[in-house]
């Protein structure tokens, strides 16, 4: 049995959740899980693992592909090198496992949400979610992967045993690409983490026009406002009310979603609201999977009609 | 600065019925419209921005079959000097397989660069991988979720880049470079019918993709499309919308929301 390496994510001080996903599938499909984590007072449950590999170094220096990808090289150009090189589906580790994947010239597939271990097959998302993607790698090498969060935290168990602990050599930075620092987004009146009651919106709802609209529908049912991502890019709303994992995660009692198609970046946001109700006209969208309560419609008429109701008395 | 951006035509199936055809083998997009890949706009204008503030210019390139000429000529109409179609009627899967074709065109054309452009991810296949693996593949350094320039100083870019939660790290990168633009870095201008028509006049040069294919085997296959597992779903509001609308208004009274 071979082994999958893991690269950690870690954030000011924080070993994140979504590794669990990435030892999940190595787990699934049948590797010893090898994790690479900097140096430092992580709170790890040891047991989950086969062997954790501590590196001298900052935390910065894992979030630069060039740097990590070295340091992959090394350990993939070893006699032990591993059969998969797992990363999370997140903003830095899509950068990592591309620019490694290309450097070493190994076949990559991202976004895994699933696994069929009979044939080694691989599920990712197309079209956010309408259609998936079955993929089989068609050479014998290593595979570099980039998992999907919350798709195989389950599998993550403890094997009743502590990791066997090894520590490498330090990484210093270069200057093809250097950190100089965390940027935080500016704090500002609003937060939607702490409303009951979201009214979110999508592109699906059109155009800006429509936003005073909508503002005055949440009026009436003293509901906050909440966008997605492409809502928020366009500048209908400002950026601190968007709800995904580039935006805030919340978890209102009621989130009702108007003209969002549910992709896993959003989904991630909010999918444990207390309860979800989307809006679309599309059937098929993948929020009405995520949602209690669903209506397929057009969310202008719909708003328009609740404010009529509501207004009517 | 001369940058070189990477365009992708895509099908545009939010509001569309997707089906899977030829057993698994297929999916039926003929009824499907398309468009520029809404990463690759954001792309592009962050290129054309840089290049009116400093000067040089912006190549649109994309690989696909001849109606991705209408990206390119997308492209050209926000401002890049001309556009490149590099043919390829197959659709390719593997972005390794389309990353190294990149590569090899690069190289063989001889084409001059400070930077190279993609978007974040493509809609369609979602792989976020190409602009990285050309990265790698060139030995060039590399940012992806690029979310605002802050500075271009001789020979860098001080950028941020997303990372999650509304947290962003600023990062300094040495050109050239290859970056992969994300969605709300800029306003993409507005592209009318007459600036569309204009581009049409600009020649766009063809290549042909198996010219710079290699050996053209891809690493990973696609093996069948499947959908989505059924997760037991909602509980749909049926009826009139007037009806819908009331039931849902019970149920934000049933949750004490309003
Ligand atoms: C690194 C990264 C980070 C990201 N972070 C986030 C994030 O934090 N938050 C986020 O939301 N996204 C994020 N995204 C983007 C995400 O992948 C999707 O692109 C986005 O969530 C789609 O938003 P949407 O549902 O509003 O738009 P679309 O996917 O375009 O969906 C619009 C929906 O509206 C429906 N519709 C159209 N017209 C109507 C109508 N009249 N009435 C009712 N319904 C209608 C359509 O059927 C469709 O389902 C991120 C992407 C990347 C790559
Ligand atoms: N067929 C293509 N033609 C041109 N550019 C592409 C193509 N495929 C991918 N790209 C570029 O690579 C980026 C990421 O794509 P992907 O790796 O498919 O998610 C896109 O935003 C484009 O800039």
């Amino acid at each position: 049995m071979g082994y999958a390496l893991i690269i950690s994510e870690v954030r000011r001080g924080v070993f994140e959740e979504r590794n669990l996903d990435a030892i999940g599938i190595a787990n699934l499909a049948g590797k010893d899980a090898y994790l690479l984590i900097p140096e430092g007072n992580y709170n790890i449950n040891g047991n989950m693992v086969d062997k954790i590999i501590k590196v001298k170094t900052e935390e910065s220096m894992f979030l630069n592909p060039l740097i990590i990808t070295g340091l992959i090289t090394k350990i993939m150009d070893s006699s032990a090198s591993p059969e998969m090189v797992i990363f999370t589906h997140s903003s830095s580790g899509i950068e990592m496992a591309s620019y490694l994947a290309g450097k070493m010239g190994l076949p990559i597939i991202t976004d895994i949400s699933g696994y069929e271990k009979n044939g080694d097959i691989f599920f990712k998302s197309y079209y956010s979610d309408k259609v998936f993607g079955q993929f089989k790698k068609t050479k014998e090498s290593p595979l570099i992967l980039t998992v999907r969060s919350g798709s195989f935290k389950d599998f993550a168990t403890d094997k009743g045993k502590q990791a066997e602990e090894t520590t490498v050599e330090g990484l210093s930075g270069i200057e093809e690409r250097s950190f100089i620092e965390y940027v935080e987004e500016e704090k500002t009146g609003v937060d939607i983490t702490k409303a009951e009651f979201l009214l979110s919106l999508g592109r699906g709802v059109g155009n800006k026009d429509e936003i005073p609209k909508f503002e005055e529908l949440a009026q009436l049912l003293k509901a906050t406002i909440s966008g997605s991502r492409p809502v928020v890019d366009k500048q209908w709303l400002p950026k601190e009310r968007q709800v995904g994992t580039s935006g805030k995660t919340v978890k209102p009692k009621v989130y009702l979603a108007m003209g969002i198609s549910g992709a896993f970046q959003h989904i991630a946001g909010m999918k444990d609201s207390e309860c979800i109700i989307a809006v679309n006209k599309d059937p098929e969208a993948p929020i009405f999977q995520y949602a209690h309560y669903g209506i397929v419609g057009d969310a202008n008429k719909i708003r328009d009609k609740l404010k009529d109701i509501i207004q009517g008395g | 600065m001369d940058i070189l951006v990477f365009v992708k035509r895509v099908a545009a199936t939010q509001e569309e019925e997707l089906r899977i055809i030829d057993d698994g083998k297929n999916i039926d997009l003929s009824k499907i419209p398309f468009k520029m890949n809404d990463w690759d706009n954001y792309a592009v204008e962050e290129a054309v921005k840089i290049v009116e503030d400093k000067g040089g210019s912006v190549t649109a390139i994309s690989i696909g079959s001849g109606e991705s000429d209408e990206v390119l000529r997308r492209a050209i109409a926000m401002g890049s000097k001309d556009g490149i179609l590099i043919e390829s009627n197959e659709t390719i899967h593997d972005p390794a397989l389309r990353a190294l074709a990149i590569y090899n065109f690069i190289k063989k054309e001889n084409m001059q660069f400070d930077a190279i452009f993609t978007g974040v991810q493509s809609e369609d296949d979602q792989f976020a991988a190409t602009g990285g693996f050309l990265a790698g593949k060139m030995g060039l350094s590399y940012a992806s979720m690029v979310i605002g320039i802050d500075a271009i100083e001789n020979g860098y870019f001080v950028l941020r880049r997303e990372l999650e939660g509304g947290l962003q790290e600023r990062i300094k990168i040495k050109t050239p470079c290859v970056l992969s633009i994300q969605s709300g870095i800029n306003e993409p201008r507005y592209v009318s019918i007459m600036g569309i028509r204009k581009a049409s006049k600009v020649e766009r040069k063809i290549m042909k993709f198996n010219d710079y294919a290699g050996s053209g085997d891809a690493v990973i296959d696609l093996i069948r499309w499947s959908y989505p597992e059924k997760k037991g779903g909602a509980t749909m509001l049926t009826g009139e919308v007037d009806a819908q609308c009331k039931e849902l208004l019970e149920i934000l009274k049933n949750k004490g929301v309003y």
